[in-house]
């Protein structure tokens, strides 16, 4: 399976939110990283076809999306960044609603439901009304939601937000698990999350795609340019401001170690570290609003 | 199908708001019926009094031994019978209550002080044959219908307008994802909008002429609505149809207001933003029609009076026109509430599949 966009572009008034893209995304998971407004929902918008592109196209194994109707939407699993829900349905009702929109059998629905509410972790919640849920349990709710019909595409938009440490394993569990043999697009604002579960990176900024690869390669942009530079904790903060830094971590004794990116050795006591894949977010987002 | 339209049947019929509607509209309609039947008085012809149950026997006794098709005789019997035995203190007798048949036979054969004005049953009306019997029950039932009836639409448009544009606060990411998101979903939710709607409006309807049945019986609905106590006369329908055939077209244009809406509030549900731009624009359309200074009487009044409102006042629209084969012109509402329906609906389909979320 392969689903790809040629030039897709998306205005809104004079803002472009996605800007001539060009990616081709074959069975894996993906993740899609990028500050406020750097596209991703509206990117995920698109290929869920939520919205029309103002120009460009989608297509599936070759097939423009917009004319696929019910064939690629039967293929497609989605959870938005906000999901509104019923306040009086059960959970289990909720997503017997939904396998009906997505055209399950009765028996079946009910069962994959369950199934769907115990690897979420909601079995015991199943017939509490969904207004009594907490914003990690309605997420949760929402991933059941999103592979009731075993999507051979799904889209996640910040699939974590919410979800406390125990819960982020879960997930992430549940996703590799899912991925064999289908395309998974998840954004999420906690990077290791991605680093995690994510074979590939699409990294955005500005509605255009900065960085696509495996996140060793993707990494690889910056090996060499991290440093770990110890310094005293009442100058750290001047440290802070003045390089580009990642991380700040005290050590006791009025010593504290700072992870800072730059080209060049930011003091004489930096010692060169491994570069991840948060650091690479920071090199490119500094002064953004990390998602 | 059938799952979602029910799952959709299910949101309707959950909402707290259309609940209480609902209920409130069945509880005035029972508020209705039981005080209009108590406050019903009649004077019998041996000086006794009645209200409530003892006031419709009164009545219907009464009612009885004038009983079939109206004549000279019978109005001159009526004179006699009714004739004030008291000073009337300069109050016209034509409002002059005593009992239903007497009221009706003042308000239209006597002069002001009680006696017989010198007009005929021809003069009056006309070639008409007039059935005459127990009426009052059945008219103030109709009257009672009317406002049960504008209760039931703005129900119909508090339980629609949610449909389309509730889905509008998040929901609509799932369901435009879905398989059937943008086919099969907003056909069950227009179906299921519709079913609502004619479910109210069974209940409404169920609950006046249980009420009706109940209190008054059978009686009158054979007789013409022509000869009516003067609470009826002014301003009232003017052709000669009986009680039964007036309650017929009430509920055919409860019916045929409740598909109209159905098909305006579902259109206006997929074009807004929320549901509260929803109910304002239904209700401000609903509504509007009547602050129009249009007359009965005015050529524009024929299409005017299709819309939704005039099929719950009825009056109005039932005054239009009694057509060649006996129907009134109201029957037109059926056809006007089909287009409103297939119109609106689908439009509200076709609008909420092209919906953009944002």
């Amino acid at each position: 399976m392969e689903l790809k966009t040629c030039g897709l572009t998306k205005q809104f008034g004079s803002k472009t939110a996605v800007k001539d893209l060009n990616i081709t995304l074959t069975n894996g998971v993906y993740g899609l990283l990028g500050a406020n407004g750097a596209g991703k929902t509206t990117l995920m918008r698109l290929l869920c076809n939520l919205q029309a592109p103002t120009s460009g196209q989608v297509f599936l194994g070759g097939k423009n999306i917009a004319g696929l109707g019910e064939r690629y939407r039967a293929l497609l699993g989605y959870l938005p960044q906000h999901f509104g829900y019923y306040p009086d349905f059960s959970a289990l009702d909720f997503l017997l609603y939904v396998s009906a929109l997505k055209g399950l059998e009765e028996k079946a629905a009910r069962k994959k439901s369950k199934e769907l509410l115990e690897a979420v972790g909601l079995s015991r919640e199943a017939k509490q009304k969904i207004k009594t849920f907490s914003g990690g349990m309605k997420q949760r709710l929402g991933i059941a939601q999103a592979m009731l019909n075993d999507p051979h595409i799904l889209i996640l938009d910040e699939p974590t937000a919410g979800l406390d440490p125990k819960e982020r394993v879960r997930f992430r569990n549940l996703i590799s698990a899912f991925s064999k043999d289908r395309i998974v697009i998840l954004s999420t604002h906690i990077v290791s999350d991605v680093e995690f579960v994510a074979e590939d990176i699409i990294m955005m900024k500005a509605g255009q795609v900065l960085h696509f690869g495996n996140p060793q390669e993707i990494v690889s942009e910056i090996d060499g340019k991290v440093w770990e530079c110890t310094v005293p904790t009442d100058s750290a903060e001047k440290y802070a401001a003045a390089y580009n830094t990642s991380n700040l971590r005290h050590t006791g004794e009025n010593r504290t170690v700072l992870r800072i990116i730059a080209d060049r050795p930011p003091m004489k006591n930096a010692a060169r570290v491994q570069p991840t894949l948060e650091d690479l977010y920071l090199f490119y987002f500094k002064g953004e609003n990390k998602e | 199908m059938k799952m979602l339209i029910l799952f959709e049947l299910r949101k309707i019929l959950s909402r707290r708001l259309a609940l209480v509607t609902l209920v409130g509209m069945v509880l005035f309609s029972v508020l209705l019926s039981v005080s209009t039947y108590q406050n019903k008085y009649a004077f019998a012809p041996d000086g006794s009094q009645g209200s409530g149950k003892r006031a419709v026997e009164i009545d219907k006794k009464i009612a009885a031994q004038y009983e079939g098709i109206l004549t000279d005789e019978k109005v001159q019997q009526m004179m006699n019978d009714f004739a004030p035995t008291s000073d009337l203190h300069g109050l016209n007798a034509a409002y002059l209550y005593q009992n239903a048949a007497q009221s009706a036979a003042f308000a239209r054969f006597s002069d002001q002080n009680g006696n017989w004005n010198g007009l005929s049953v021809r003069d009056v009306f006309g070639q008409e044959q007039i059935k005459i019997g127990y009426v009052d029950g059945w008219l103030s039932t109709s009257r009672n219908m009317v406002r049960t009836f504008v209760l039931l639409a703005i129900a119909v448009i508090l339980m629609l307008a949610p449909v389309f544009s509730g889905e509008y606060e998040g929901v609509d990411n799932l369901i435009l994802t879905s398989r059937y998101g943008k086919t099969k979903c907003p056909i069950a939710k227009a179906a299921a909008g519709v079913l609502a709607a004619l479910l109210a409006a069974v209940v409404a309807v169920a609950c006046n002429l249980l009420f009706a049945l109940v209190f008054y019986g059978t009686e009158g609905l054979d007789c013409s609505i022509l000869f009516a106590p003067t609470d009826y006369v002014e301003g009232f329908i003017p052709f000669n149809i009986t009680c039964g055939e007036l309650i017929q077209y009430q509920i055919l244009l409860a019916f045929t207001c409740t598909i109209s809406l159905a098909g305006i509030t579902l259109f206006l549900s997929a074009v807004s933003k929320n549901q509260i731009i929803a109910l304002a624009a239904s209700l401000a359309v609903f509504l509007f029609p009547v602050l129009l200074p249009i007359a009965e009487t005015n050529p524009l009044f024929r299409l005017v009076g299709l819309l939704p409102i005039y099929h719950v006042l009825a009056v109005s629209l039932l005054s239009v026109e009694q057509m060649r084969s006996g129907m009134l012109y109201a029957v037109w509402a059926v056809p006007a509430a089909i287009l409103f329906l297939g119109v609106g609906g689908a439009f509200s389909c076709r609008m909420f599949a092209k919906h953009q979320v944002s």
